[in-house]
């Protein structure tokens, strides 16, 4: 369940400032992306998506929801319809976690038992156990916790829309990065409409279907696939957001199981080494993966001296980025080891197709300047 | 705590401007309106410039000598309590202070003017210097608790005495704390220094007393009426102390 | 005769005016809470009439009670009328500024979620930011009631019920047998009934404050 939402000449004038704070912004969400709004702060991105909700009324311009123009509904019953997480998770302290996540649903007058139901449900959702979690009180919780907390909260009245200011701004960058891919794994399972403010591009980068560069007064400067805009910002400006490291930006976005892998020589660690070295000598190349008897990978033999084999460090699965992938190879020196489900040996990772893979991007998006 | 801060600030900035006026307006013009009655020869014997002023001045005798008493007792007994080697009997002191502020203040007054025996100035002082000791203590304390320990230790570190440390460091600090409370000190005693009618130590209570006893409502309202302002301008002249006469750095 | 048996001769009076006085001041708390806490909701969003509403209040604590009960006098004669307005008044200012403090100090990102997710106006004043402020009015409240209880002493001057009837018929007696006795079992009773009502409110807060806020 999704909406589609558009923007379209939307203002907001605030009295005695000359300049609106959002000047004309029209755009289209589709039903069921990611749209991350990015820009540097006081740009009027928060601005920008509180009035989809309507807790800042926009001075002209409408903004429709699957259709419905927003300001044709009453304010308060609109909101609940939308899912509404934030920074420091705004949570009720006076309110235990189950009744914090229990408030919507409690506004739109559901019955005790499918509201106790229905919070159950969402902080398992969101990875806390609700035998645990149910009766604490937000201040008994960590950062991390409150804020998927707030999530829960904003997704129990089942919203087709939710709108995430700065969600995980406040929390360290690890617990920021297990938070990020929460919210894509519940992303793919739930496909909600999502408006997600950041002024982290690289956070913007990870979550978004499509993110929109906003400049001052929130003009858009582009609005595009992470890809698009990482292979060729529209101007000089949104470059410098996207900032040093583009290309390298771009391999989070590329997954192993999208390049074309490589065979190594393979032996069996049972194998003599003699034979070993017999077969790359005849193959031409330098080293042998050696693998277990489950075909899982175990070290490297040298030509010269097959008998003392390295042991595989890094390895990488079809489902990391090529980031992880680059990372490996510079570790082990050339090439990545790629294992399965079950830690079999899939195949290798080589310098040549990660450059192949930004050049083809690079192709892709380019497109005339305008 | 910052915006409570700031919210105090506001509204002491506000009576600042707003408060001197609502009493010259005030006093002004009850006293305009009680004197433009056609006064009886009993109304003549309370509303007339000497006794007005001698029930004012009474009143301010008794609220300055409640100051003054309450400044040397609690500011030393506050210093001393906070000394490493006192400070187990502070909660003693003031579980007393917190207890005589918790009584009220008619029944203090009058308790030590019956077991005393005393009449006049004295018999109104004492009993609202106890009544009035709380905030002063309290406040010393608390100014004193809360210097950073590590200022003191630097007074110590580059060879002050304990003394030194005391006399330069801690009190300055404690300086706008110590002003709060003996604000709150003054106005209590002018407020309370209304009831020394009861015994015999006069001030603005007695015109007061006298009006309703005899009912003469001008005489009464005028009595309460320059109470009121003197609570006031008291009140005021504190506020401009502590704003102007704080420690520079610390305003 | 002794204090002791000054009370135990006079016991069922003491209990009585026990009773006024503490029912006096209960009520006029009441009375001060639903005016302090409507003063605080209608001015708390406005830096200026907070301002406002502290200044006023606090300039009418200045006020010297005996001063202002003789004021009313002449506007509303003698007994509860006076003294229920007096306590009023004085009840007021702890708690007007505590709420305004306690409602200003309700965190602005809970504000914002509580509206975020469609909470009315009134809602979130009646379901979050009065009960985060509650604690703090607890706190205006209770001191509200120590002062009241004193106040209420002077309250006896024009008539009105209470204890305070005790200290002053000790002084218009003053010599006869038992003025002191009179004067003593007033004043202390103030303080025992004083202690007591500050121990209820320290039930009530436990009971009333949730656990999720209690102890800051």
């Amino acid at each position: 369940m999704a909406s589609e939402i558009e923007l379209i000449d939307v203002t907001k004038r605030y009295p005695g400032v000359a300049a609106p704070a959002v000047d004309s912004v029209s755009m289209t969400i589709r039903a069921g992306e990611i749209v991350v709004l990015v820009g540097p702060s006081g740009c009027g991105k928060t601005t920008t998506m509180r009035m989809i909700n309507r807790l800042i009324e926009p001075t002209s311009g409408r903004i429709t929801i699957d259709g419905e123009d927003t300001l044709s509904l009453n304010p308060d019953r609109l909101r609940r319809g939308i899912g509404y997480a934030i920074q420091q998770a705004g949570l009720f302290p006076h309110l235990t976690v189950g009744q914090n996540v229990a408030t919507v649903p409690g506004l739109l007058g559901w019955g005790r038992s499918r509201v106790s139901e229905r919070v159950d449900e969402m902080l398992d959702l969101v990875g806390l156990d609700p035998a645990e979690f149910r009766d604490r009180y937000p201040r008994q919780l960590s950062g991390g916790q409150q804020q998927r907390v707030g999530v829960a909260r904003a997704l129990a009245a089942d919203p087709p829309v939710l709108l995430m200011d700065e969600p995980f701004g406040a929390v360290d960058p690890i617990t920021r990065g297990n938070l990020q891919d929460e919210l894509m794994r519940l992303q793919a399972e739930l496909r909600k409409t999502i408006v997600f403010v950041t002024h982290d591009f690289d956070e913007a980068v990870k979550i978004g279907d499509r993110i929109a560069v906003l400049g001052p007064q929130s003009r858009i400067l582009q609005y595009d696939t992470p890809e698009a805009i990482l292979a060729n910002p529209a101007d000089d400006t949104v470059a410098g957001f996207v900032g040093a490291g583009a290309s390298l930006k771009q391999l989070r976005l590329r997954r192993v199981r999208e390049v074309e892998l490589s065979r190594a020589v393979t032996a069996r660690v049972t194998d003599e080494p003699a034979e070993v070295g017999r077969r790359l000598v005849e193959a031409g190349r330098e080293y042998a993966l050696l693998l277990d008897a489950r075909n899982r990978p175990v070290s490297w033999a040298h030509v010269r001296h097959p008998g003392q084999p390295r042991p595989v460090g890094d390895s990488v699965s079809l489902q990391s980025t090529l980031q992880d992938a680059l990372e490996a190879m510079l570790t082990e020196g050339g090439a990545a080891v790629v294992t399965g489900a079950r830690g079999e040996y899939v195949g290798l990772v080589e310098m040549d197709a990660v450059i192949g893979t930004v050049q083809k991007l690079r192709g892709d998006h380019a497109e005339p300047a305008s | 705590m910052t915006a409570a801060v700031a919210q105090r600030q506001r509204a002491d900035r506000l009576r600042l401007l707003v408060q001197p006026i609502a009493v010259v307006v005030l006093v002004g013009g009850v006293l305009a309106w009680a004197f433009g009655q056609d006064l009886d020869s009993i109304e003549r014997q309370s509303l007339n410039a000497s006794s007005l002023v001698s029930a004012t001045w009474d009143h301010l005798v008794i609220s300055f000598v409640v100051t003054a008493l309450v400044l040397v007792v609690a500011v030393p007994l506050g210093v001393v309590l906070t000394r490493r080697w006192a400070r187990r009997a502070a909660p003693v002191f003031l579980g007393i202070a917190t207890i005589g502020q918790a009584s009220p203040a008619v029944g203090i007054l009058v308790l030590f003017f019956l077991v005393s025996g005393l009449e006049g100035l004295w018999a109104a002082v004492l009993p609202i210097a106890f009544y009035t000791l709380l905030p002063v203590l309290r406040n010393t304390m608390v100014g004193l608790q809360g210097v950073d320990p590590a200022l003191v230790d630097a007074g110590r570190g580059i060879g002050m005495s304990a003394g030194t440390v005391l006399r330069r460091i801690e009190l300055p600090l404690a300086v706008p704390l110590i002003l709060a409370g003996l604000r709150t000190a003054l106005v209590h005693a002018v407020g309370v220094a209304t009831l020394a009618v009861f015994v015999n130590g006069g001030g603005l209570g007695l015109l007061i007393d006298t009006g309703y006893k005899l009912a003469r409502v001008p005489v009464l309202i005028t009595g309460a009426v320059l109470a009121v302002g003197l609570a006031l301008l008291v009140d005021w002249l504190g506020a401009v102390v502590e704003t102007y006469l704080g420690p520079k750095g610390l305003r | 005769m002794s204090f002791w048996e000054f009370v135990n001769d006079r016991w069922s009076r003491l209990l009585v005016e026990s009773l006024l006085h503490v029912s006096a001041v209960v009520q006029c708390t009441v009375v001060a809470v639903v005016i302090g806490v409507g003063i605080g909701v209608a001015v708390y969003r406005s830096p200026l009439g907070s301002a406002a509403a502290i200044a006023l209040t606090s300039a009418v604590l200045t006020i010297p009670s005996f001063a202002l009960l003789g004021l009313l006098i002449p506007v509303l004669g003698l007994g509860a009328k006076p003294t229920v307005v007096a306590l009023v008044l004085y009840g007021l200012l702890p708690i007007v500024r505590n709420t305004i403090v306690g409602l200003a100090g309700v965190d602005g990102a809970v504000r914002d979620a509580a509206r975020g997710i469609g909470m009315s106006r009134f809602g979130v004043l009646t379901r979050v930011e009065l009960r985060l402020a509650w604690p703090a009015i607890l706190t205006g409240t209770r001191i509200a009631t120590q002062m009241l209880m004193g106040i209420a002493a002077i309250a006896a001057y024009v008539r009105g019920p209470g204890l305070g009837v005790e200290i002053f018929a000790g002084l218009t007696r003053a010599g006869s047998a038992n003025a002191t006795n009179q004067a003593i079992a007033g004043t202390v009773g103030i303080v025992v009934l004083a202690l007591l009502l500050d121990g209820v409110f320290a039930v009530i807060g436990r009971y009333t404050t949730s656990r999720g806020i209690r102890g800051e």
